[in-house]
């Protein structure tokens, strides 16, 4: 039983984000009945199915809550705000009940009853409100009733048209195209088994047609088979007769000749009220709409759900079988045998498809963690009385789930801090000239290796003199030090540093963007902040596509292995020992280009074993271009990320470790952390001279 | 055969650093390693001697003699890394201790373990679970996660010359 209540929980969870998704789009577009309907369905679903687990309470809640819908769909109701904001009360209701099922705290239960009084509240109200609507909803779905005439046609068609090569079932086929069809078989010539030719047609049809067709079109289908068959075309009503009660009685009767029939037929049009018909319209929309579920079912097919420990497992196996086709590549190196190299070779190739493909079911959208913003910025909103409006773009760029399930948080204080301090009330906005609506924009995008997302909001942006002064006040900086743009706005990630004037309910609960940053940086992210005053402020946030395997390449210092990764890496060189020592100014001239560098044995402490000549490996930072200096440069290298553990979590410059062919350990290296910590060392350095 | 009795064991591995006898409870012991090729990782303190390959994972080394204000280890045969389990801020992590050798695994009832004695300003007295006499020898059984802990090892990053016990 345990199982199915977790399978039960599992259901529940994706109904209620689903139900919070659909209740966006509804708050977008109120009027959308097949939102009204989606809702209606999955409160639906989640009634029937707490119920037959024994949850009565989310039963009988969402019992009213599918009372309230139902109303709403039979145009009893309309969307309104109320209605709104009880909706996505619910929403986080439900999940409160999912966890206290048995309304144990105090505050979920008055909660509970204050949600159904409300519930009630709006429910009452409707009732008075729906026999006004009543009226004119009628009328709306009146003007969606355009009957269409109803054809009846009889084909005969000669015994051996089939072995003249056409097959009789395509041309009802054919028919059934055009409109809404009712076939009846004539079987009286079907003679007696024994006698009964396979190739031979002893059937005739009677058919009914009702579409938006003409006899031509009807005659079109036959237009071939015109000479060998009996073909007779009667237009017998001007409205769709298939749908009348009765008429399937009448049609199968094949006594009856059709001049008959149709007598019998207009009996039945003018016993039909209108009232009947409105109900089998509105019984068709249904359908229709039934229908179109079922279509969007069928799409849903084509994906399924997998429990996340299943990828993370078969991650970590495709991880080690990377491993162990390094060691066979290797051995195979080793051994020299030409088979045992190509076979190697085939396996790393499966192995590099197989860990790409891998990798990619690891991959998620970023509109996976969309509802959530748009959620945020609507309560925000409503809470700060501020009008602002959500966009977002490039929303289907994939990130790995790990990463996306740690972006959450730190996205989540952007966007607070965005609706709280960065977008101006309405008023200030207009006297600024700018659109009464603020707005605040998601944009994700590929660059490489990495994908960037940005968070824009044209608010009124933050003044670089007002952190300066902020920072100095602080003592973070002195009054006489020299920044640029960059580095002051970088001085907002620093700990204890709060760009708020005030604390308000939304932000300075004592997380700050330092927190912000730690949190990017621990999925190897990098944060960056751009703002112009009442422009507004953009954070740029840089992220690695995978945290599991990256591309690398893999070099050797003394007796220490080195992955440098692969999308850093712009050009590697050869270099003299001399070049690197006494030099002061840190240039070495390399196309004829003098690029600055980094002499890595300096730089890690290694000391033993220098060899004459160098390998240089050129890295990109941004624009500009840094030599990194290395003893050998072995290869490229597909290197499986291990963390290196808590006890190194202060070593910044490595961001993992990596197991080679031979079973030692190689240390995956961050360039741009290397040369940020190289110029901050620098620059301590002539302060202390 | 209740549970609790399954539960508490009084068996201990000793292991010698230099002259001085030292035992873990067998309890946080996964196995014993020779010594493979140790990848040191730069910027790392002394007493971190860097990172091994334990079948596919990746296990900090820490030279437990540097640690205990000893020179540094100079292998020999007899050196050897225990794998141990310690609580870290709440979470379990697996590390390997370098020592000189390890002894033998003694069987002990509860009532051997005597108090931790006053051993005046030269150890710590928190890194000592307790004193096993031995044969006229005593062996002081460590409390590892207090002697590993991390707080423990950031003090020694920012202090390295000093003597912990």
């Amino acid at each position: 039983m345990d199982r199915f209540k977790a399978v039960f929980f599992e259901e529940a969870t994706t109904l209620i984000n689903e139900l919070e998704r659909v209740s966006l789009l509804l708050h977008n577009n109120p009027s959308d009945s097949s939102i009204i309907e989606q809702i209606f369905r999955i409160m639906h679903t989640l009634k029937g199915n707490s119920t037959m687990f024994g949850f009565y309470r989310i039963g009988d809640f969402t019992h009213h809550f599918e009372t309230l819908y139902d109303f709403i769909r039979e145009d009893k109701m309309s969307v309104t705000d109320n209605v709104l904001n009880i909706t996505f009360a619910s929403v986080d209701h439900l999940r409160v009940l999912l966890t206290d099922v048995e309304l144990e705290n105090s505050v979920h239960k008055i909660n509970h009853e204050n949600l159904i009084r409300g519930l009630i509240e709006v429910l009452n109200g409707a009732s008075v409100e729906g026999s006004i609507k009543t009226h004119s909803s009628d009328h709306k779905i009146e003007d969606k009733v355009s009957d269409t005439p109803t054809y009846w046609l009889k084909f005969v068609p000669e015994k051996d048209l089939v072995r003249k090569g056409t097959n009789v079932l395509f041309l009802l086929d054919d028919l059934s195209q055009l409109g809404v069809t009712y076939t009846v078989s004539n079987i009286e010539r079907l003679p007696d088994f024994k006698k009964l030719d396979p190739a031979d047609i002893y059937i005739h049809w009677e058919i009914y047609v009702s579409g938006n067709i003409t006899e031509n079109s009807i005659r079109d289908v036959f237009m071939f088979v015109e000479e060998d068959c009996e073909l007779e075309i009667r237009k017998i009503s001007e409205t769709n007769l298939l749908d009348q009660d009765g008429f399937s009685t009448i049609a199968r009767d094949i006594s009856l000749s059709i001049d008959e029939k149709i007598s019998k037929f207009s009996g039945l049009v003018n016993n039909s009220s209108s009232k009947n018909r409105m109900e089998e319209v509105r019984s068709k929309i249904e359908k229709a709409n039934e229908k179109s579920i079922v279509t969007s079912k069928d799409n849903s097919i084509s994906s399924i759900r997998v429990a996340s420990e299943k990828l993370d497992e078969l991650m970590s196996l495709v991880s080690e079988l990377v491993t162990t086709q390094a060691r066979l590549n290797l051995v195979s190196d080793q051994i020299a045998s030409s088979e045992l190299i190509s076979i190697s070779e085939n396996i790393e190739k499966i192995t590099r498809q197989l860990r790409d493909n891998t990798f990619s079911i690891c991959l998620i959208p970023i509109e996976n963690l969309l509802v959530r913003f748009q959620r945020l910025v609507r309560d925000l909103s409503t809470q700060l009385n501020k009008d602002v409006v959500f966009v977002s773009e490039g929303t289907d760029t994939e990130l790995d789930k790990n990463i996306i399930e740690n972006l959450a948080d730190p996205l989540m204080h952007i966007f607070r801090n965005s609706l709280d301090h960065g977008i101006e009330s309405g008023e200030e906005r207009v006297k600024k000239g700018k659109p009464a609506q603020g707005k605040i924009l998601l944009k994700a995008f590929y660059s490489g290796n990495n994908v960037i997302i940005q968070i824009r909001d044209d608010g009124k942006g933050i003044d670089p003199e007002v952190i300066r002064q902020k920072a100095i006040s602080k003592g973070l900086i002195t009054a006489d030090q020299n920044l640029d743009r960059r580095q002051i706005f970088d001085l907002i990630f620093l700990p204890g540093f709060s760009t708020a004037e005030k604390v308000t309910e939304v932000s300075g609960r004592g997380v700050g963007m330092d927190v912000v940053k730690r949190q990017i940086t621990e999925i190897r992210g990098e944060v960056e902040v751009e703002s112009v005053i009442n422009e507004g402020t953009t954070i740029n946030i840089k992220l690695p596509l995978t945290l599991s395997i990256i591309d690398g390449m893999l070099v050797k210092i003394n007796a220490t292995h080195f992955v440098i990764p692969l999308g850093n890496v712009d050009k590697c060189f050869e270099a003299k020992h001399e070049e690197f020592v006494d030099k002061i100014n840190d240039l070495i001239i390399l196309d004829g280009e003098q690029v600055p560098f980094i002499y890595l044995r300096d730089e890690f402490d290694i000391k033993e074993n220098c060899p004459q000549l160098h390998q240089v490996v050129v890295v990109k930072q941004d624009d500009r271009r840094v030599a990194l200096s290395v003893d050998t440069i072995i290869g490229e290298y597909q290197a499986v990320l291990k963390p290196l553990g808590r006890l190194y979590k202060n070593v910044d410059v490595i961001s993992g470790a990596t197991i080679l062919g031979n079973g030692e350990v190689a240390l995956v290296v961050d360039p741009n952390r290397i040369i940020k910590e190289y110029i901050f060392n620098q620059i301590n350095n002539e302060v202390l001279q | 055969m209740s549970i609790e009795n399954l539960n508490v064991s009084n068996s201990y591995l000793s292991f010698k650093l230099e002259n001085e006898t030292f035992a873990v409870t067998v309890e946080r012991v996964h196995e014993i390693l020779e010594i493979p090729t140790v990848t040191k990782v730069p910027k790392s303190p002394d007493f971190m001697t860097g990172v091994i390959n334990l079948r596919g994972n990746v296990l900090p080394v820490i030279d437990t003699r540097i640690k205990f204000g000893l020179a540094k280890t100079d292998f020999t045969i007899d050196s050897c890394i225990i794998v141990l389990s310690i609580m870290m801020e709440n979470e379990q992590i697996t590390i390997g201790a370098l020592v000189d050798s390890v002894q033998e695994v003694l069987e002990l009832s509860s009532e051997k373990i005597l108090p931790s004695p006053a051993l005046g300003s030269k150890y710590k007295a928190e890194f000592i679970q307790g004193m096993i006499k031995n044969d006229e020898h005593f062996i002081m059984v460590l409390n590892i996660d207090e002697v590993f802990s991390i707080n423990e090892l950031h003090q020694m990053k920012e202090n390295t010359s000093e003597t912990i016990i």
